[in-house]
């Protein structure tokens, strides 16, 4: 009968926090908490050479040309732009001012009537149109996609404001699909010219 | 006098030690993801203002920029796929065996270009032709939010 009163012993639990603290310095350390961050875009599908190419025709009045040079100076259009215009004060820099007029100033680019949500409403048929010297220094040509994309944001605000009466970041999936189907990014982004070859 | 020198703070209880430090675990295995690969050339990446957080889901990521061994007054700037520093030319071959892997099309996958600010668009082409030619064209610039 002295049998039954034998239990097993508790087992010892004081190592246990030695052994949490252990697992959690080992997830400390292989883990990162930093997310992933960028600028999203879509480039034109590859297009073989050898055959035959149908060139889309734009219109001229639609197109703002942006050229980078390797120096790191910046052609809009027939104006000449420095470093100092990437840099904003307040909402604008002067290159996104000046891409979000040509987008939403009726004098400056052709619009046309957009259907969204079943209704129709004038888009700009913009596009811009961004060259970049092969020197180029990726920090510029970021800097400038930074401000030609926040010049799209802000009409894509506008538009949103038209058609859903807020802001384009408060829409929900299905409506900002929408807009951005209607406004999309449209930056093409040609290949850069190659002095050396020429 | 005997009773004085009795009368002594007791032991603080370490018994929900264990279960504070288990919290803290898990929370730290919730908030954080793997680090998959260590990185063999730095990028000292460029800011921007109009960011967004990319999904972890179908990225892929593409670094370029100095190797970490590179000797002094070397700038050529390297590509690394994976965990290994390759030539532009693998990058087809390394989105396909992507697409394999991860069981998706080449367009479902985002490519996350981590370049060095001071890399050149020039090298930059070269590498989005090569993925315009793998068909994978949804890409992402990878930037940091900037202060000003």
């Amino acid at each position: 009968m002295a049998r039954a009163k034998k239990k097993a012993g508790d087992i010892n639990s004081s190592s246990m926090a030695d052994i949490a603290f252990l697992l959690l310095i080992f997830f400390l350390v292989t883990t990162t908490m930093d997310v992933d961050t960028g600028m999203k875009r879509t480039l034109p599908p590859w297009i073989d050479p050898t055959e035959q190419q149908n060139d889309v025709d734009v219109n001229e009045r639609n197109v703002l040309k942006v050229n980078v040079s390797k120096s790191g100076m910046i052609m809009v259009g027939t104006d000449e732009y420095t470093s100092a215009d990437l840099r904003r004060t307040g909402e604008h820099s002067r290159l996104s001012r000046e891409t979000y007029m040509f987008l939403a100033m009726p004098d400056r680019s052709n619009k046309k009537a957009t259907e969204i949500n079943g209704m129709n409403y004038d888009v700009s048929e913009g596009l811009v149109s961004l060259m970049a010297d092969a020197e180029t220094k990726y920090k510029v040509y970021l800097q400038v996609q930074d401000e030609l994309t926040h010049a799209f944001n802000l009409y894509r605000d506008d538009i949103s404001v038209q058609v859903y009466g807020k802001k384009y970041d408060e829409l929900d999936e299905i409506q900002s699909q929408a807009i951005r189907k209607a406004v999309p990014m449209s930056i093409s982004e040609a290949e850069p010219n190659d002095q050396t070859k020429k | 006098m005997a009773k004085k020198g009795k009368r002594e703070v007791p032991a603080m209880s370490t018994s929900s030690l264990p279960d504070i430090v288990f919290m803290l675990l898990f929370f730290f295995m919730a908030a954080t993801t793997m680090r998959e690969v260590d990185p063999l050339v730095t990028v000292q990446m460029p800011e921007a203002h109009e960011i967004t957080e990319l999904d972890k889901k179908n990225l892929v990521n593409i670094w370029m920029g100095k190797p970490l061994n590179a000797a002094a007054g070397e700038d050529a700037l390297k590509i690394q796929l994976n965990d290994q520093t390759r030539d532009v030319e693998d990058i087809r071959e390394f989105i396909s065996a992507t697409t394999v892997t991860k069981g998706v099309g080449p367009r479902d996958i985002v490519v996350n270009l981590r370049v060095d600010q001071g890399a050149t668009v020039g090298k930059l082409t070269a590498v989005k032709q090569e993925l315009r030619k793998a068909d994978a064209i949804s890409i992402a610039y990878a930037a940091k939010a900037t202060n000003n």
